[in-house]
């Protein structure tokens, strides 16, 4: 259950950086200069994609019930904490992305 | 009011109902915040008691021998069952709230000796009551719960930038930041602030609006509860019955066990006498939907099973699944400690509305060359004292628990009336001290606290740190220690180089 | 400040009546068991006082803002039809 539960957290901030950096303003924000349009729906489409990722492990962690109100949870912290970081340590808060997901395979292998 | 547009009005009644009921509200996601936590901080505060690895069915029967040895005669008895978030055995004889507690070593059975302490259960009740007597606390806390519910629906009509703004947060920009943390930590915690409102209006929401109970059963509760969920058997006054020997417990925990899952505590009846009877509770948090009140009874004499954990019908369901959003005792620690974050980010957001206020009027004021007037004092200083007063006096409450004398009479009572003594202090400090050193100095000294946690309970306890739980604590602590350190020193930096006013127009334009 | 005072007691009170009165109509009206009629009008109520109080700092003069109050009466004299029909026969 830990494991679903790092890994749904993992990809709920993955996801909500895929959409910031899907933005004009928020790409510019961290790489000073304006996103390709092929790049920033690339990046929007992987945010989506990761918060649905994410939704599954919420629902392996907490099964069907739970999984929702665990992830509502989750997407909304993730989406909290990048806001917060983004304007201090632009690069800082998207390097979380796979930082979060190194320690999570790892924690995974070991375990 | 003029005529206006349905944005200001809308703005209008956000600033101002955001402003009046912003305090209580504050004070209500803090403390229900910290009650997430109610039974961890429970057992941090009685640091006398031990984590011992003891089958509920042992501790069960050491003390059922104590209650034999010391309270035959009770009416009723109560167990508390050790379980992985309070590891305490604690026996009641009498009613269950109001009867003579008594906390047992669950591997010995022997009586131990445990501080007196508020303990997070303090929190828990300070949140729904706000320590007024509880009916008038219940319909007070639901006031402000109503309004929250048509403040936030006002903020999210007000906000026109909504998407557009969802990620942005632009510090070091005075009003301007407030404002984007007020609405970053608002909207994308939006769902739980709805929830948790509208839950908790839910909870006491046949006594906030009783009008179908009126309509359909003329009032009558017991009726209702009667036919949404029945009653399992239970006694009302003392027994005449003959004495007949109590049945072994260890066979009825390990049924109701199998069938419920872990278990939480176990009420017997009229203990030795032939009519008695056994309810066993389950710990709750096995599902969404709050099982208070479903539990197994037993006959106390035969053991036979009288009424099992009910099938709820879905309406009934639905009602309950309600009340076990907004209690968080499902999912496991991983939920626990969402549902923490959560409160302490909403409590954040409610915190930065209030301060939003003043840094407007404060602009208003500069713009016009006066000086704020009293009101203004008046607003500043309760938001020192609400915000950083409150969680002053919060983790003072961890301190007077530790340093106040261990065999003092009315223990409990003396560590509430220092920490609203405490809180008390804050308000004059916030009222003599000019606005933002009040504000360094209290949540300076907050932070402090929290930083010296660990170190408190190393002076003051043995062994401190072996109990994961209280490890936990404190380390929670200190994190919160260190943001509180860093919102002080930012708030310091702001003191000696003021942000640059920008021009007067703007002011105006921001509005939202 | 008058008109605030009238419209916030609007909103509190009158939102109260109206949400009361609309209440009891509801579960009176809606076609199923007891238990689940009272809770189906019930666990909604307060979306419906929210917004009651919404509409009376929205209504555009403070007359307006107090439009539950009259409202409210039919709907509680459906609410409570078998009850008032005791009190007259």
């Amino acid at each position: 259950m830990l494991s679903a539960f790092f890994g749904g957290l993992v990809l709920a901030y993955a996801g909500m950086v895929g959409l910031c950096q899907g933005l004009e303003r928020h790409y510019k924000q961290v790489w000073q200069r304006l996103p390709a349009p092929v790049l920033r729906r690339g990046l929007r489409l992987a945010g989506w994609a990761s918060l649905a990722a994410s939704f599954a492990a919420s629902v392996a962690a907490w099964g069907w019930a739970m999984g929702p109100v665990g992830w509502f949870g989750l997407i909304s912290l993730a989406g909290f904490a990048l806001v917060m970081l983004l304007p201090y340590a632009p690069r800082l808060s998207l390097l979380l992305v796979p930082a979060g997901a190194f320690a999570w395979g790892l924690a995974w292998l070991i375990a | 009011m003029k005529k206006q547009t349905l944005t200001q009005a809308m703005a209008w009644l956000h600033t101002w109902s955001g402003l009046l009921f912003g305090w209580p509200l504050f004070a209500i996601f803090l403390t229900g915040s910290l009650a997430v936590f109610d039974q961890e901080i429970d057992h941090w505060m009685q640091p006398e008691v031990q984590r011992q690895d003891v089958p509920v069915a042992l501790a069960a029967e050491h003390a059922v021998a104590y209650l034999q040895r010391h309270h035959a005669d009770a009416g009723a008895w109560n167990i508390a069952l050790p379980s992985e978030r309070d590891p305490g055995l604690r026996v009641t004889a009498g009613d269950r709230r109001r009867g003579i507690s008594t906390d047992l070593d669950p591997r010995t059975g022997e009586p131990l000796k445990v501080r007196e302490a508020a303990g997070g259960s303090f929190f828990f009740h300070f949140h729904y009551t706000l320590n007024l007597p509880r009916q008038i606390g219940i319909w007070v806390v639901g006031l402000v719960a109503l309004v929250t519910l048509a403040t936030l629906v006002s903020g999210i009509i007000i906000h026109k930038k909504l998407f557009k703004e969802f990620f942005t947060f632009r510090p070091n920009k005075g009003q301007r930041s407030w404002l984007d943390f007020h609405n970053a930590s608002g909207v994308l915690l939006m769902p739980f602030h709805l929830m948790i409102v509208y839950t908790g209006l839910v909870i006491f929401g046949l006594i906030y609006l009783p009008a179908a109970l009126h309509a359909l059963y003329d009032g009558d509760f017991e009726a209702f509860y009667q036919e949404a969920i029945g009653e399992a058997p239970h006694h009302h006054g003392p027994s005449r019955a003959p004495l007949a020997t109590l049945v072994a417990l260890g066979p009825l925990l390990a049924q109701a066990e199998e069938r419920m899952g872990p278990l939480s505590a176990v009420s017997i009846s009229h203990p030795g006498r032939s009519d008695a009877l056994v309810e066993v509770r389950r710990v709750l948090g096995n599902r969404i939907a709050l099982s208070k009140g479903h539990n197994m009874v037993f006959d106390g004499v035969s053991g036979k099973l009288l009424a099992g954990p009910p099938e709820l019908r879905p309406s009934v369901l639905t009602q309950r699944v309600m009340f076990g959003l907004h209690f968080a005792q499902f999912g496991g620690y991983p939920m626990r400690w969402l549902y923490f974050f959560c409160g302490l980010v909403g409590s954040a957001m409610i915190a930065s509305g209030l301060v939003l206020f003043t840094v407007k009027r404060r602009r208003k004021y500069l713009v016009e060359g006066r000086a704020g007037d009293f009101g203004h004092r008046l607003i500043e200083g309760l938001n020192v004292a609400v915000i950083a007063g409150l969680t002053l006096a919060c983790i003072g409450l961890f301190w007077i628990n530790r340093v106040l004398p261990v065999e003092l009479a009315q223990r409990a009572g003396w560590e509430l009336r220092l920490f609203f003594a405490l809180w008390a202090l804050t308000l004059l400090h916030g009222w003599w001290r000019p606005h933002l050193q009040a504000w360094r100095e209290q949540l300076g000294l907050a932070a402090l606290l929290c930083l010296g946690l660990p170190l408190l309970s190393a002076l003051t306890v043995d062994h401190p740190w072996d109990d994961r739980t209280r490890l936990l604590l404190e380390a929670t602590s200190v994190i919160c220690g260190a943001l509180l350190a860093w919102t002080t020193w930012r708030i310091g930096r702001r003191a000696e180089q003021p942000a640059p006013r920008r021009h007067k127009a703007s002011a105006a334009l921001e509005v939202n | 400040m008058r008109a605030v005072f009238s419209r916030a007691m609007a909103a509190l009170l009158g939102g109260y009546a109206f949400t009361y009165a609309f209440t009891a109509c509801l579960a009176r009206l809606l076609p199923l068991d007891r238990v689940d009629s009272l809770l189906v009008a019930s666990l909604p109520a307060f979306v419906v006082y929210a917004l009651a109080v919404l509409w009376a700092f929205a209504a555009r003069d403070a007359w307006r803002a107090w439009l539950g109050v009259p409202l409210a009466l039919p709907l509680a004299l459906i609410g409570f039809w078998p009850q008032l029909l005791e009190h007259l026969g």
